[in-house]
């Protein structure tokens, strides 16, 4: 199916502002925000998205445009399809550098207050993050929800595993999920008797076949227990072959390109090895084609290029009564016009950076004090090497498969958990390659000719990257502040970020450089790994180098809890302090665990959505 | 000087020495006009005539590949062009000439690191010899990436 999508422009500002029937307001058009509008709109109800970047994206023709300035850049860096946007600014990570003791850099769009400095981005288009996202789609172990009560470390959620277990289902529906139960159950995850995955799991890559034969039944000790190690896929929110045992023998229809005109692309992934920045035939799910179901009802209208500046309280009741919303002409003019707009209840899901500071820059910090706090983001350490054969890297999806086995265990009393991708696009994120190995190769090692060739195939196919995902546990010194120093173009306070990575994560990162090496010395492969000291992800740990690089999997800054004074929303990501406000997304989650963040995001999408239905019908 | 289409024509068989790839694989890229253009737009024409010049009194078969080492990318003046051009073919982009090159022989306003064109990025020699694609463009189809790679490859 490919959706068409409808011109949802509310171009008249003045009618905009007079128009005070919308059931809500959606600041946002990522996945949280998209979902909850399709939802609202699918009971009927009227909906105003705010979006602060241009609605490029919105057409196919826009989607292209980022594909073609993809192709053109010479850095093709994890932000390179998407243009460069004063007005709201899209953090990137060549604007980084390493900071100096105490050090504060306000040159990037993320002021970087420190000591870490870290590399974690989000992509302020139409659509959010979900255009650039990965897909990869673990759900959370359910012994991810209790880490408190069962390891003593981080918070408990307000909600377990069995509380979102059929939230994931209906995630996994919208976003078109390709994975093979069977493959997925490990450790404490269980599914449904009779579930399904809407698509069958994308095939693991030859690369994934080389490692498994290396390490499947073997084993790892840790704090005296054994685990065993195997490679598995990952679940995908990329097309894949639909499963006809899906929603009880209905089968499944993938949702393809998004487009106003027939195209016949999307519905299958295609092996791009593009996922991140940019799926060049959209097999992979973005918000936009949760947006195209909303925009057909007629019930959700688009304001873009508004960013929100402002939520307005009435001081006596504490409830929202408008938003404050700067509306500029164009990218490369900082003129705007601001507009208050109004609705029965707002909702703010402009992700875990941006929903912080647009309530701390209204001076909205919560009784708990918590908002902008508790500021988590997955702590990436690579390990990369060669193979002893040709393994055909840099073919494929980015990622098919990877070693899951240590995401849980009793070892989390004392060090993080972690999953490993398998990365099918070799050494690119930690070195550059293969661009950085043919310079090598031709500057530095005086290769040409037919020896050159051979050196590219013999350096490029054999290329293994692991890529250890980290947990990171809720800290309240990991946060998110404004400043009124430090302002956008627009006049709106930038985010001041300071983040420490915990001992914890640490911890596991000192297991996973011993980890990958066992890994690399089963598999007969060559430890290529170093780090950087001049590179601002640097960190040295108990004397040994380690590089951690952010995950981009923000989360935790107006977390969720049972309780209003240690926790700014409660399970149904309603705001304690402004009845009809919901602050959605990734930063209500208390933990992340090792799973990718998103499908959790949408899950509780879903959750708030029945909540905010049933609050508009009383 | 010669004729533009023997200039054409020794650009393809200096590039073919240089890259390893035979000429009529990198005619097939399309892109051989595109980065001559690119070339004589960014290096001094002199500099590119000696290269072009050196190189065809170069003697063929075993004793080119020796030769093209000793008297062309041995050469401080020729060689970075020389190992610009190979950059070029295998990515679709020009790489800025090293710093000393440049204060030595001439800075133009066009070399800079970028990519040449759209065309020229999904063109770069770089992934089909590695038995890939170029990332984002080309794709191999659903499922590709479990077979087994192609490895050895032939000019």
């Amino acid at each position: 199916m490919s959706p068409f999508v409808k011109n949802p422009n509310r171009p008249d500002l003045a009618a905009l502002q007079s128009d005070s029937d919308y059931d809500a307001i959606v600041v946002g058009s990522g996945i949280s925000g998209a979902i909850i509008a399709n939802e609202l709109a699918q009971a009927g109800k009227r909906v105003l998205i705010v979006e602060a970047a241009p609605e490029t994206d919105r057409t196919y023709e826009g989607y292209t445009e980022y594909l073609n300035h993809f192709y053109g850049q010479s850095a093709k860096d994890n932000q390179s399809p998407f243009p460069i946007n004063p007005n709201a600014a899209t953090p990137r990570g060549s604007e980084l550098r390493k900071l100096d003791p105490l050090e504060t850099n306000s040159s990037s769009y993320i002021v970087q207050s420190g000591p870490y400095v870290s590399d974690t981005v989000y992509t302020r288009v139409f659509g959010g993050t979900s255009i650039h996202w990965e897909a990869k789609t673990p759900r959370m172990l359910p012994q991810d929800f209790k880490t408190q009560t069962v390891f003593g470390q981080g918070r408990d959620w307000p909600i377990g595993y069995e509380d979102i277990e059929t939230d994931y289902e209906t995630a996994e529906r919208e976003m078109g999920v390709s994975a093979d139960v069977e493959d997925q159950k490990y450790l404490d995850l269980k599914f449904r008797d009779s579930y399904v995955f809407p698509m069958r799991g994308l095939p693991p890559s030859w690369l994934d076949e080389q490692v498994a034969q290396g390490i499947d039944n073997s084993q790892v000790e840790l704090y005296g227990e054994r685990y065993a190690l195997k490679v598995r896929p990952f679940p995908q929110a990329r097309n894949g072959i639909p499963n006809p045992a899906y929603d009880g023998g209905k089968g499944f229809e993938p949702t393809s390109a998004v487009a106003s005109h027939q195209i016949d692309i999307g519905g299958r992934c295609q092996g791009n090895t593009n996922c991140v920045p940019i799926c060049p035939v959209q097999a992979k799910y973005h918000s936009g084609k949760t947006l195209a179901k909303a925009f057909e009802t007629g019930r959700v209208d688009l304001l873009s290029q508004a960013v929100a500046s402002k939520v307005i309280i009435d001081d006596a009741s504490g409830r929202v009564t408008g938003i404050e919303t700067k509306v500029y002409h164009h990218v490369s003019s900082p003129a705007y016009k601001t507009v208050t707009l109004r609705a029965r209840l707002y909702v703010i899901a402009a992700n875990a950076i941006e929903t912080p500071r647009l309530l701390l820059a209204s001076g909205l910090r919560s009784k708990s004090g918590l908002v902008g706090r508790n500021l988590m983001d997955h702590a990436y350490l690579l390990n990369w090497a060669l193979m002893p054969q040709i393994c055909g890297t840099t073919r494929g999806t980015s990622c098919t498969s990877g070693i899951v086995d240590l995401r849980g265990g009793s070892f989390r009393r004392s060090q993080a958990a972690f999953a490993v991708d398998i990365h099918n696009d070799g050494w690119g994120w930690a070195t550059g390659s293969p661009s950085t190995d043919l310079v090598e190769l031709v500057d530095d090692g005086n290769k040409f000719g037919r020896d050159l060739r051979n050196a590219i195939i013999d350096r490029v196919s054999r290329q293994l990257l692991l890529a250890f995902m980290i947990e990171v546990m809720p800290s309240e010194s990991n946060r998110v502040t404004v400043d009124p120093t430090y302002k956008d173009p627009l006049d709106n306070m930038r985010p001041v970020v300071s983040f420490a990575v915990p001992e914890y994560s640490m911890r596991g990162a000192a297991y996973a450089r011993q980890f990958a090496k066992t890994l690399f010395a089963r598999l007969g492969a060559e430890d290529h790994t170093h780090y950087d000291p001049s590179n601002y992800g640097f960190i040295a740990y108990q004397g040994d180098p380690y590089e951690i690089r952010g995950g981009n999997h923000l989360a935790g800054t107006h977390i969720m809890g049972s309780d209003p004074s240690t926790s700014v929303v409660d399970a149904d990501q309603r705001s304690w302090d402004h009845d009809n406000l919901y602050l959605v997304g990734a930063g209500s989650m208390p933990t992340i665990g090792t799973a990718n963040v998103s499908l959790t995001m949408a899950a509780i999408a879903y959750r708030s959505a029945r909540k905010i239905i049933a609050t508009l019908n009383h | 000087m010669s004729a533009p289409n023997d200039r054409l024509e020794l650009f393809v068989a200096l590039s073919a020495a240089l890259t390893g790839v035979k000429a009529f694989r990198l005619r097939g890229t399309g892109q051989a006009e595109a980065y001559l253009a690119a070339v004589e737009a960014i290096v001094p024409w002199p500099i590119i005539d000696d290269l072009f010049s050196q190189f065809a009194a170069l003697p063929a078969g075993d004793a080119l590949e020796p030769a093209l080492e000793s008297g062309i990318l041995a050469d401080p003046r020729l060689g970075a062009v020389a190992r610009n051009l190979i950059l070029l073919w295998y990515r679709g982009a020009w790489s800025q000439l090293p710093p000393a090159w440049r204060a030595s022989f001439g800075s133009s306003a066009g070399d800079t690191n970028h990519v040449i064109s759209s065309a020229a990025y999904q063109a770069g020699l770089q992934w089909e010899i590695a038995g890939a694609h170029p990332v984002g463009a080309r794709q191999q189809g659903y499922g590709s990436w479990a077979l087994l790679p192609a490895g050895e490859d032939t000019p």
